[in-house]
């Protein structure tokens, strides 16, 4: 995740501190210690949805699937999480709201110390919901949208999924739940980007997550729907400059970019390009601080079943089950030379990543999307926008920053 | 044996077959468990092990999950026996299609 509220607009927000601080520096109370070196879980609680969407990275469906963790697993997997020092559980699906006992397991993970946050799609969110949901201890809700009423309907397979979306969310809003967007840009709907952002900042959402395509579930379905490198350079220009005209307007809006990091090049060449030499030298040290893609080190996924992947994206591979070992054991388990290399995968990433100068801040970007494309788990990320100046050339600065303070 | 009185028989596939893998790095090394893909057949499951592990190791088997019976001792299970069938937590399809778009119905 990159937030361009932060690196463009110096907005802070809560989860920043995951992303940017150093642990021992945090005032945040889920950033403590080890803490901050252990992965974000998402955990998909189940795997039926009311809806069918077309780029469902698990495939979800309405069915009940078998092998639902059930509620007492459920608290059972929160204090193996809790133990290892997890400090966030997504709670996603599926659609987690078909699940009777989310409120109960959204208070137990807050009762151990796992700081429970929520990804839905909206449409389930009664006020009375919000209100139990909130009561519970839910820090967050993201709503998922994808594009303008008749667009996200279209994508989403339901008439009136985007009026339930946002009765959902102000439903959230009006509970006190801080409540943000998520949305998956594609050819189809960047067109109604900032549309969305207009029409849902009226509403009182304030948090704004883009995510790019990953090629896994249903997205591998839909990989011809996928912007093209030039598209993708643009929109991701569109986000920029749209935070940073509501920010010139007073209005702080929160952006964030998930799922590619070539991104995190692109924000230093648009700093360099539309600020200052000196702030792109600043989001430059924010992003080494950051790492680059998470896969397999700060994003982990746990799926209804309990199967443990390498992010929510990669289902089609499992590292372990949760019924088998715990969580921890797993995930430190570097006996595995797929999860070993993909920890080092600088050394092995081949074509122009191998001697990116942004691989500091990159490493790669999406593995999943090389693997599927290409069939090759370290061929360059087919979504990659960068130029080929961009790519080449010396390190964009050089590597002598004081990492715990890289704003100075 | 009667330690091992825990089987693990929670099905393992999220979206179709999975098939668990064994690697080996050095030849002269024991397989060790390395995760399992999911696949509809063997051989599309050996074509996905392979683009994950062909890079590292020396030596691949596949075995199909839903064949794999998983045995522990009663220490190392997730929960107590009695507590794996809860109630179904999860909303029956009538349920479900019932609650969605009521947002506003309140």
């Amino acid at each position: 995740m990159i937030s361009v509220s932060k690196l463009l607009c110096d907005l802070d927000a809560e989860g920043d501190g995951l992303r940017y601080d150093a642990a021992d520096e945090s005032t945040k109370s889920q950033i403590r210690d080890e803490k901050q070196r252990r992965p974000v879980v998402v955990w998909n609680v189940t795997k039926q949805c009311n809806l069918y969407c077309d780029h469902c990275y698990a495939a979800a469906d309405t069915d009940i699937a078998d092998g639902e963790l059930s509620t007492a697993e459920g608290k059972a997997l929160l204090d193996d999480l809790a133990d290892y020092g997890a400090p966030v559980v997504l709670f996603s699906g599926g659609e987690p709201l078909v699940r009777q006992d989310l409120e109960e397991l959204v208070a137990y993970a807050n009762e151990v110390g796992v700081r429970p946050v929520l990804s839905t799609n909206g449409t389930l969110i009664t006020e009375e919901r919000a209100a139990s949901l909130k009561a519970a201890g839910l820090k967050y809700a993201g709503v998922s949208v994808d594009g303008l009423p008749e667009r996200n309907d279209d994508f989403r397979g339901l008439d009136g999924a985007f009026e339930g979306a946002v009765r959902g969310i102000e439903n959230c809003l009006d509970a006190g739940l801080k409540t943000g967007l998520r949305y998956t840009i594609t050819e189809r709907n960047a067109p109604d980007l900032e549309g969305v952002v207009d029409l849902l900042t009226d509403v009182g959402v304030d948090r704004f997550c883009f995510y790019h395509l990953d090629y896994g579930g249903r997205g591998t379905e839909i990989v011809d729907a996928d912007l093209t490198p030039e598209d993708r350079r643009a929109a991701v220009k569109r986000v920029c400059d749209m935070t940073r005209a509501y920010h010139d307007r007073g209005e702080e809006i929160e952006t964030l970019l998930v799922g590619n990091y070539a991104d995190a090049a692109y924000l230093v060449e648009y700093a360099r390009e539309h600020m200052s030499e000196a702030q792109a030298r600043r989001v430059y040290d924010y992003l080494r601080v950051n790492g680059g893609d998470p896969t397999g080190e700060r994003v982990a996924d746990v799926d209804y079943q309990g199967n443990v992947h390498l992010t929510q994206f990669w289902q089609g591979y499992s590292l372990g089950n949760v019924r088998d070992r715990p969580f921890g054991a797993i995930w430190e388990d570097e006996s595995n030379p797929l999860l070993r290399q993909l920890r080092n995968r600088e050394a092995h990433l081949k074509g122009k990543c191998a001697d990116c100068r942004y691989a500091g801040v990159c490493r790669g970007a999406s593995r999943l999307r090389a693997l599927t494309t290409e069939d090759d788990l370290f061929a360059p990320d087919p979504q990659c926008y960068l130029t080929d100046d961009e790519v080449h050339g010396p390190a964009p600065f050089d590597a002598g920053t004081d990492v715990a303070n890289p704003a100075d | 044996m009667e330690r091992l009185d825990d089987e693990v028989d929670a099905p393992r596939g999220a979206t179709s077959r999975e098939w668990e893998l064994f690697v080996s790095e050095d030849p002269a090394e024991p397989l060790t468990h390395a995760g399992s893909v999911s696949a509809p057949t063997a051989a599309v499951a050996r074509e996905q092990a392979s683009a994950l592990f062909a890079h590292s190791v020396e030596r691949l088997w596949l075995c199909p999950a839903d064949e794999t019976r998983r045995f522990q001792t009663a220490e190392q299970s997730l929960v107590a026996d009695d507590a794996h069938a809860d109630a179904d937590a999860t909303m029956d399809h009538e349920e479900m299609a019932a609650e969605t778009l009521q947002g506003d119905a309140e």
